[in-house]
């Protein structure tokens, strides 16, 4: 036996196990040649280790599947002969996962889609890699690992919900390569900030979106002015039904106004606070406008709702603070509170009288809760009326006792 | 036959009746007497009153005074505790489930309920503050010279008695401040090499405090601590009768007279002194009434808050300290480090075996310089650290509690009720006007 194929026996043997254990449990694919004579790990052990933890290697795919050669050598001429493609170039990739990936017949036993190369094609990256030639642009791997390739549920993915923007930033955060095509690199630190970004990495609410909710994820491109109302919208449905049946909804449509874009930002999505609103109005509206004071009125139905919000909390924290069951109060308190969330929704309609409608409610609720609070306070202040009889009897008592106590020390019996 | 036992009951009631009249001149208190609750019957074949006449008649050495009356309020503070805890217990439920929505209750639907509930929890760190004052006077009057160290470690063993009751009721409300504090103490526990981690996990039950938690410190507060207090309080009331109080710090030489009669009980009744009844009854009326008022005041201007129900998935914002001994543990760790809480602990420890080593005739402070100084760090120490604690009133969970467990909620779970800027109102920590107040 030659040096290199004890080598590759010893290599194996440290190997095969974790392989074997996988097949044991029913992951492994067909076995297509023993792990102890593949050739390939001889010299690529590390990226074996790492190819042995991603989807492929549960689906029974192997380096030469890709890369070619003949796994049966262990010398490198032998080994790295016939069909052998090396480290593909960005281009060559597209077309080496696309022969799979865009088989339909192949792709359905896995449940996925075969659309990727297509959707590719569209986007921006697409157009440069394929169309341009541009190298600058990713190709798959750049997003989905070479060797490690995890489905997206897996949270070491790179393309898990708490791992994308960081996938993106890697380019997108990279200013002197943005800069070539006029980006700016703000996105990603402003997403963290934004509201999207604390559901995500705060609350650990992964319905909310990344990257590639608004942008797509293979046919990544940035929404038009004309769609920004729709790709939020898809989240967003109420707001979006609200803004198109408002009169800000036909211009967004048209492109005249952009959108939600016009009052909040894309990849920030700070919440908009109700302080703001009349502000934001006269950007486009002249301050003596009708649609100005329409902003001021449906600002002051929204911070005063708030206040009595707020209030309402305050009541129910001192409730609970008290020990008194808040089951009943908190029930009103959302039901003011489902109200306030409407009114967010029907102030992207501009509808005055709903919000008072609305408003109202929430005001109504709020000071139910208020109402039972201050009634419970009271009732616990009367408490402060027992130190009166306690103190009575107590001073009365030692009164006479003390009273008592002298008259037996001028007796002598003290 | 009817005729006979009908002329047979006629009899046993009227020899019943005639009991009833020979025993009282006022028939109304005849029954009382005749079943035992006054003077009557059993009493005469029990001699329960000539007990009850020795120790109304009992005098108390002339230098027994205010200070004596330490003890008696102890004791009433604990007759206090069992009185509020009974009626607590009839609607507490001890679950995981019913635990905080029964304290609910009992504060704002029970007739009451809140008074007993809040003098239960100011009586328990009075209680605490008392029976310090009350070691501290026998401490420093070195009255647990032989013949009374016994009575000294009985009232050592009391005090851990106590502080077990207040350690085990402190997670009975089961709110998020009890919870997270018994998870604080458990953790550190659990740090003591090999045996923390076994020693929490039999505290608790489990390996976090949980159902199995609260069920056995509920059996403990209200089952088994009770009979061991009473065991040891009618043990120490005894040995207080048989070797009597301790003379005054000028009085040398008991001990020799102790050894030379051969007995442990005073010589016969004092012959001089103030007799128990009335003069020392009226003192501890006085002093009971005022106790009591005090802590009634206190429950009312001062009642428990409560925190949000215990969630071991949320650790909340700050820990705020409800009891004496936890604001003192506070103030130590704080201030001094975790060797600062042990070396004080030591200090305590130290106090405990100073009957066994401080044993000579010398009872003046001036004569026994050691003990003095130890005995000043100690209670001036705890005074110290209690009012810090109370100064520093609420802490932030350590940053090890709880991360992996939040790491694995599944779902964000409200803590209560959403407010209209997007983040949650979490009931308030305490009230600046309940922190100004003293103990809590």
């Amino acid at each position: 036996m030659s040096r290199r194929r004890l080598i590759a026996a010893i290599g194996g043997l440290v190997l095969l196990p974790p392989v074997a254990v996988g097949r044991l449990a029913g992951q492994g694919g067909p076995v297509t040649q023993d792990e102890s004579t593949y050739g390939c790990i001889v010299c690529h052990a590390d990226m074996r280790r790492a190819f042995a933890q991603g989807a492929h290697a549960e689906r029974g795919i192997r380096c030469h599947s890709c890369h070619g050669g003949d796994t049966t050598q262990v010398e490198i001429p032998a080994a790295h002969r016939g069909r052998f493609l090396g480290a593909p170039s960005k281009r060559a990739t597209i077309d080496l996962c696309a022969s799979c990936h865009s088989d339909p017949n192949q792709m359905r036993q896995y449940g996925l889609a075969a659309d990727q190369l297509a959707e590719f094609r569209t986007s921006r990256h697409g157009e440069l890699l394929l169309a341009r030639g541009n190298d600058d642009a990713p190709t798959c791997i750049d997003c989905h690992e070479a060797h490690t390739i995890r489905p997206a549920n897996d949270a070491r993915s790179m393309v898990h919900p708490t791992n994308i923007p960081r996938t993106c930033g890697r380019c997108h955060d990279d200013a002197a390569l943005m800069q070539k095509y006029g980006l700016s690199v703000d996105q990603l630190s402003r997403f963290m900030a934004g509201a999207h970004g604390k559901a995500i990495f705060e609350d650990r609410n992964f319905a909310a979106p990344t990257c590639i909710g608004c942008h797509g994820s293979h046919a990544a491109l940035p929404p038009n002015v004309t769609e920004t109302a729709h790709v939020c919208g898809k989240c967003h449905v109420l707001l979006a039904d609200a803004l198109y049946a408002g009169p800000h909804g036909t211009p967004s449509l048209t492109g005249s106004i952009s959108g939600c874009l016009g009052c909040h930002t894309n990849h920030g999505t700070e919440r908009l606070p109700p302080e703001q609103i009349s502000e934001l109005c006269v950007t486009c509206h002249a301050a003596e406008s009708s649609m100005a004071t329409l902003g001021q009125e449906i600002e002051d139905q929204v911070l005063h709702a708030r206040g009595e919000l707020e209030l309402a909390a305050e009541a129910i924290a001192r409730m609970v603070n008290t020990g008194r069951d808040v089951a009943d109060e908190r029930f009103r308190y959302r039901a003011a509170y489902t109200a306030y969330q409407q009114l967010a929704k029907v102030q992207h309609s501009l509808d005055l009288e709903q919000l008072e409608d609305l408003g109202r409610e929430v005001r109504s609720n709020a000071a139910v809760v208020r109402s039972t609070a201050e009634a419970y306070a009271e009732e616990r202040w009367e408490h402060n009326l027992l130190l009166l009889p306690v103190w009575f009897l107590t001073l009365s008592g030692v009164t006479f006792a003390a009273f008592k106590l002298r008259e037996l020390g001028r007796a002598g019996h003290g | 036959m009817i005729r006979q036992a009908l002329t047979a009951l006629r009899r046993a009631i009227t020899g019943v009746w005639d009991d009833i009249k020979a025993s009282t001149d006022a028939s109304l208190l005849g029954l009382a007497r005749f079943v035992g609750l006054l003077y009557g019957p059993i009493d005469r074949s029990l001699s329960i009153d000539q007990a009850l006449r020795k120790s109304l008649r009992y005098r108390l050495a002339p230098h027994v005074g205010w200070r004596h009356a330490l003890g008696s309020i102890t004791y009433l503070l604990f007759i206090v505790l069992v009185i509020t805890g009974v009626l607590l217990a009839i609607f507490y439920r001890p679950s995981v489930q019913e635990a905080y929505p029964s304290i609910q209750h009992i504060v704002s639907e029970t007739p009451f309920g809140w008074l007993a509930r809040d003098l239960h929890h100011w009586s328990a760190n009075l209680i605490v503050i008392v029976l310090l004052m009350h070691m501290a006077r026998v401490f420093f009057e070195a009255a647990y010279k032989p013949p009374r160290e016994t009575n000294w470690l009985i009232g050592i063993v009391l005090l851990f008695v106590v502080l077990l009751f207040g350690g085990t009721g402190y997670l009975l409300p089961w709110d998020q401040w009890s919870y997270w504090t018994l998870t604080e103490v458990m953790t550190a526990i659990s740090s003591v090499p090999m045996v923390g981690r076994r020693m929490a996990e039999a505290v608790m039950g489990d390996v976090i405090p949980s159902g199995a938690t609260l069920s056995r410190f509920f059996a403990l507060h209200v089952i088994v601590l009770p009979w061991i207090a009473f065991a040891l309080l009618g043990y120490h009331f005894t040995l207080v009768r048989r070797r009597g109080i301790a003379p005054p710090m000028n009085v040398e030489g008991e001990r020799r007279r102790w050894k030379r009669s051969g007995r442990f009980s005073p010589d016969g009744q004092p012959k001089e002194g103030t007799p128990f009844y009335p003069n020392h009854l009226l003192r501890s009326f006085i002093v009971a009434l005022v106790t009591v008022a005090i802590a009634i005041t206190l429950a009312i201007l001062y009642p428990r808050v409560l925190a949000d129900p215990a969630d071991p998935y949320t650790v909340p914002e700050t820990l705020v300290s409800t009891w004496v001994p936890v604001d003192v543990s506070l103030a130590l760790i704080r201030l001094a480090g975790t060797w600062g809480f042990v070396l004080f602990s030591l200090l305590g420890v130290s106090l405990i075996l100073i009957p066994l080593l401080d044993r000579g005739p010398a009872r003046k402070l001036r004569e026994r310089p050691v003990v003095a100084v130890l005995g000043l760090a100690f209670f001036i120490g705890y005074v110290g650290l209690w009012i810090a604690g109370r100064v520093i009133g609420a802490v932030a969970p350590s940053e090890s509690l709880g991360t992996g467990v939040v790491a694995e909620q599944p779902v964000p779970r409200p803590p209560s009720v959403p407010l209209p800027d997007g983040t949650r109102a979490e009931p308030s920590p305490a009230p600046e006007s309940q922190r100004e107040g003293g103990v809590r």
